[in-house]
């Protein structure tokens, strides 16, 4: 069986598949042509253009015109429910219209179904949003104006239209995790080689941080190991150690983790004095001692961990088991 | 310009291997566990196709508890205290009308009452069938779902809808998908294990080993099941005289040949092979230790309720416990014999008693030791039942049915104690909140830290994808 390799091909397809989404709808469009806004080909034909061309995420569609629909109108008009057989939840779903058609027609505001909806008398019944729910800020009518006016395009920078409100941001961006890795991807890739352990990005974002995942081999990673992995240090939020061979040694070197969140020592050497060493870790939010040695002098050191949210301590001395629900029973 | 090194290799196997540099295995490391050369000769990566993955991760792994034949709901985890009500009377046709039906086609449809009384449980009184006062306890913990739906009725298709996202066979299932997308994370065992368990008494439809197939993806992605009971593996120790060093040369010597003739037709069937044989050598070590139960605490045993090796459903709840503490991505445990068109008031509760503990045991073992955060459990039969009776096969049972059935979740970033979805007075029809078997895939998918609409294998012309055509939605309602 050798079909699987054409998984290689699906990124080239996937870039294909843009051109063939827009020939399906403007298809649908002819199909039901008579029933239609005459300007919802308009429309498809001005998307189609450019949906071949990348969908970056600091696009002005992405930044400003979303957001509102996001907040106001997807509650109605998305995945769950599709009120007037329309779905506002991405730019496709938006071209593709409603029950009466096209509702967007590019360069033309006040002809566009969408833009009369949200700015006539709100006592009309067919305003929107409807059933009283908050109407659109006039900033945010100002956005949508701005967008039709230049195009209604996905694509357009968030930079090439002038003037527009500055709305709240999509989403408040998420603080940095850790420094971004990129810089130093050939440094990664070396550890990985060299150690055999992994070193993960955590997500597509790059200040997301990286995980050292150890599971593959947990008993390939060791005091040295991590001791190799000083120069990366910063970049490493959580640090999968269960049941390496690490010792309180190795805490030393995990001390100068600075940007650590999450650390699972599960199953390890290390002690209660160990425990000690991990002071200046800040930022950590959760620790796994299941299965150590440790006891409640060293969950009286943690103490000292700002952050700390969450102690696994089953199957440890430590005596007081409140986290332990099948002793707590 | 010719790229394509010898005529026999093919342009698709030639691309394939260039982007993703399968082959490159160094069994001689094996040998040399302790050795620094090992560490130097380090394989690649065991990365997955989508890297690094788009969405942060909030399930590592997934433990999928599958109750194969199909539970009643009435029974189980949706309360119908009008249907008590009803008992004996006619369904309102208004309900029934249109539907298709499995075995009562064409019968007088009456409606039955539940057979147990219900329970309220955990913080928010969650109603549950009395007969699960384990999974009661620890309902703080779990997500459920009542309004899941399903698009086949018949078993076969049901399981491969619910297993691969299509009711024909040949698709590949969730966990080949899973470990296709995220790459194996343990080394020395597969990423996709199977368990069987099978309760005394009668004989339950048959589970066939296609259900956890690989489909279209490459064959090393496929389930492999271990045995609860005798050899997890069978043939796993070597015969008699012959040594770990000795089986090792073995296999070196066969990869060398593999390796040789792939070097030269390039199949990726020959990777898979290579792969395979060196698994294999690796469990010989791995797997004994995996299913040596004598480092478990008295109390670990106790709270499951199973003796080691019974082979039981509790077993391989601890046994999954143990895979997942050991990088194994996806285990799924079957557990058979809950068809109950007739028996239903005296099966049902010898079911019930099987797996009640150890699902509850599951779910407070991974909590206590800090896992259940991070991995996705989920408990499901392939389809729901009937409201209405069966009389037709013996004493009296429910019919199988798709649009309404009871599942839950718990970990990996659902939400905790909660109860979504909801069907209709009756039980009939899930009414708010409709889940599809596609939705929980697509949830799935994204707990995992993939965006499952993105998530596609070129296959027969189309971007196969596990949510199938029409693609599912996640159900961002029980997310945390
Ligand atoms: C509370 C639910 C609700 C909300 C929120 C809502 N809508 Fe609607 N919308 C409806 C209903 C119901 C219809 C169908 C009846 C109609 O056409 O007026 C509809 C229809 C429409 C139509 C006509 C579709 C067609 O082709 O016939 C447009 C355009 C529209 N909505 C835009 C919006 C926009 C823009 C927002 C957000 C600012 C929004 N809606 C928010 C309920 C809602």
């Amino acid at each position: 069986m050798t079909s699987w390799l054409n998984a290689s091909f699906s990124g080239l397809s996937r870039a294909a598949a843009g051109r063939q989404a827009v020939a399906v709808i403007v298809s649908v469009a002819r199909r039901h042509g008579d029933r239609r806004r005459p300007y919802a080909l308009f429309a498809l034909l001005a998307a189609g253009a450019l949906a071949v061309s990348a969908r970056g995420e600091d696009t002005f569609f992405a930044q400003r015109v979303a957001p509102i629909f996001e907040q106001k109108c997807v509650a109605c008009h998305g995945e769950k429910k599709q009120k007037g057989k329309l779905r506002l939840d991405s730019f496709a779903q938006l071209m593709r219209g409603g029950e009466g058609g096209g509702v967007v027609k590019a360069g033309a505001p006040k002809a566009s179904e969408l833009f009369i909806r949200v700015t006539m008398d709100p006592e009309d019944e067919d305003f929107m949003p409807a059933d009283s729910k908050p109407p659109l800020t006039p900033d945010e009518v100002k956005v949508l104006e701005l967008w039709i006016a230049a195009g209604a395009s996905e694509t357009t920078s968030l930079a090439a239209i002038k003037g527009a409100p500055a709305l709240a941001a999509r989403k408040a961006p998420v603080a940095a995790l850790a420094p971004d890795w990129h810089p130093r991807a050939a440094q990664i890739a070396q550890f990985e080689k060299s150690t055999g352990l992994r070193l993960v990005p955590r997500s597509a974002v790059p200040t997301d941080g990286l995980v050292l995942r150890t599971a593959s081999a947990p008993t390939r990673c060791d005091d040295a190991a991590l001791a190799q992995l000083a120069p990366l240090a910063d970049l490493v939020v959580e640090a999968e150690l269960a049941r390496t061979k690490i010792t309180d040694v190795g805490l030393v070197s995990l001390a100068t983790f600075s940007n650590l969140c999450a650390l699972d020592l599960t199953r390890t050497a290390v002690t209660s004095g160990g425990l000690g060493t991990l002071v200046p870790l800040q930022k950590l939010e959760s620790i796994n001692l299941t299965s150590t040695e440790v006891d409640d002098t060293g969950v009286a050191r943690l103490k000292q961990l700002p952050a700390l949210r969450k102690t696994w301590v089953f199957g440890t001395r430590v005596s007081t088991v409140a986290e332990d629900p099948a002793a707590a029973k | 310009m010719n790229v394509f090194p010898t005529p026999f290799q093919t342009r698709r196997a030639f691309l394939g291997r260039v982007s993703h540099g399968v082959g490159a295995v160094a069994l001689a490391s094996l040998l040399e566990k302790s050795s620094s050369l090992h560490a130097a000769s380090a394989r690649p990566a065991a990365r997955g196709v989508v890297y690094p993955l788009p969405l942060p991760q909030k399930a590592k792994r997934v433990i999928w508890l599958t109750m194969a034949g199909g539970p009643s709901q009435f029974e189980t985890f949706d309360p119908k205290p009008k249907l008590a009500e009803l008992h004996g009377e006619a369904m309102p046709e208004s309900l029934t009308r249109g539907q298709q039906l499995a075995q009562l086609q064409g019968q007088r449809l009456v409606c039955h009452a539940p057979q147990f009384p219900f329970a309220k449980f955990g913080k928010n009184q969650t109603e549950i069938c009395s007969l699960f006062p384990h999974i009661g306890s620890v309902v703080n913990e779990i997500c459920l779902i009542r309004s899941m739906t399903t698009d086949a009725i018949n078993h076969d298709p049901a399981h491969m809808f619910m297993n691969t996202g299509s009711q024909i066979a040949g698709r590949p299932s969730m966990g080949a998908w899973v470990n296709y997308g995220l790459g194996s994370e343990a080394e020395n065992l597969p990423g996709f294990v199977v368990m069987v368990s099978t309760g005394p008494g009668r004989s339950p439809q048959p589970i066939a080993t296609r259900q956890w197939s690989s489909g279209f993806l490459p064959s090393r992605f496929q389930g492999v099941q271990l045995n609860g009971r005798g050899d997890a593996v069978h043939y796993l120790t070597n015969p008699g005289r012959v040594s770990r060093a000795q089986q090792g040369a073995d296999v070196q010597a066969i990869t060398a040949l593999n390796r040789q003739h792939d070097a030269f037709v390039h199949d990726p069937e020959i990777a898979t092979r290579i792969a395979q044989y060196e698994m294999a050598f690796q469990m010989q070590a791995s797997v004994p230790e995996l299913t040596d139960l004598r480092g478990e605490a008295a109390r670990t045993l106790a709270l499951y309720g199973c003796t080691p090796g019974d082979g039981s459903f509790a077993a391989n709840c601890l046994l999954a416990r143990r895979l997942a503490e050991r990088g194994v991505r996806f285990i799924q445990l079957y557990h058979r014999d809950w068809d109950h068109h007739s028996l239903l008031k005296e099966e049902l509760p010898l079911r019930a008693k099987e797996v009640d503990q150890a699902c509850a045991a599951l779910i407070t073992d991974l909590k206590q030791r800090g896992m259940l955060d991070d991995t996705l459990v989920v408990w499901t039969g392939e389809f729901g039942r009937t409201p209405m009776s069966q009389g037709n096969k013996g004493t009296v049972g429910r019919d199988h049915h798709n649009k309404s059935m009871s599942m839950w979740l718990a970990g990996g970033g659902v939400q905790r104690g909660r109860v979504y979805g909801a069907t209709d007075e009756l039980g009939y029809a899930a009414m708010e909140n409709i889940c599809t078997v596609h939705d929980l895939h697509a949830t799935m998918l994204h707990q995992l830290g993939i965006r499952p609409d993105a998530f596609t294998v070129k296959f027969q012309g189309l971007d196969a994808k596990l949510t199938g055509v029409e693609g599912g939605g996640v159900i961002q309602g029980i997310l945390a």
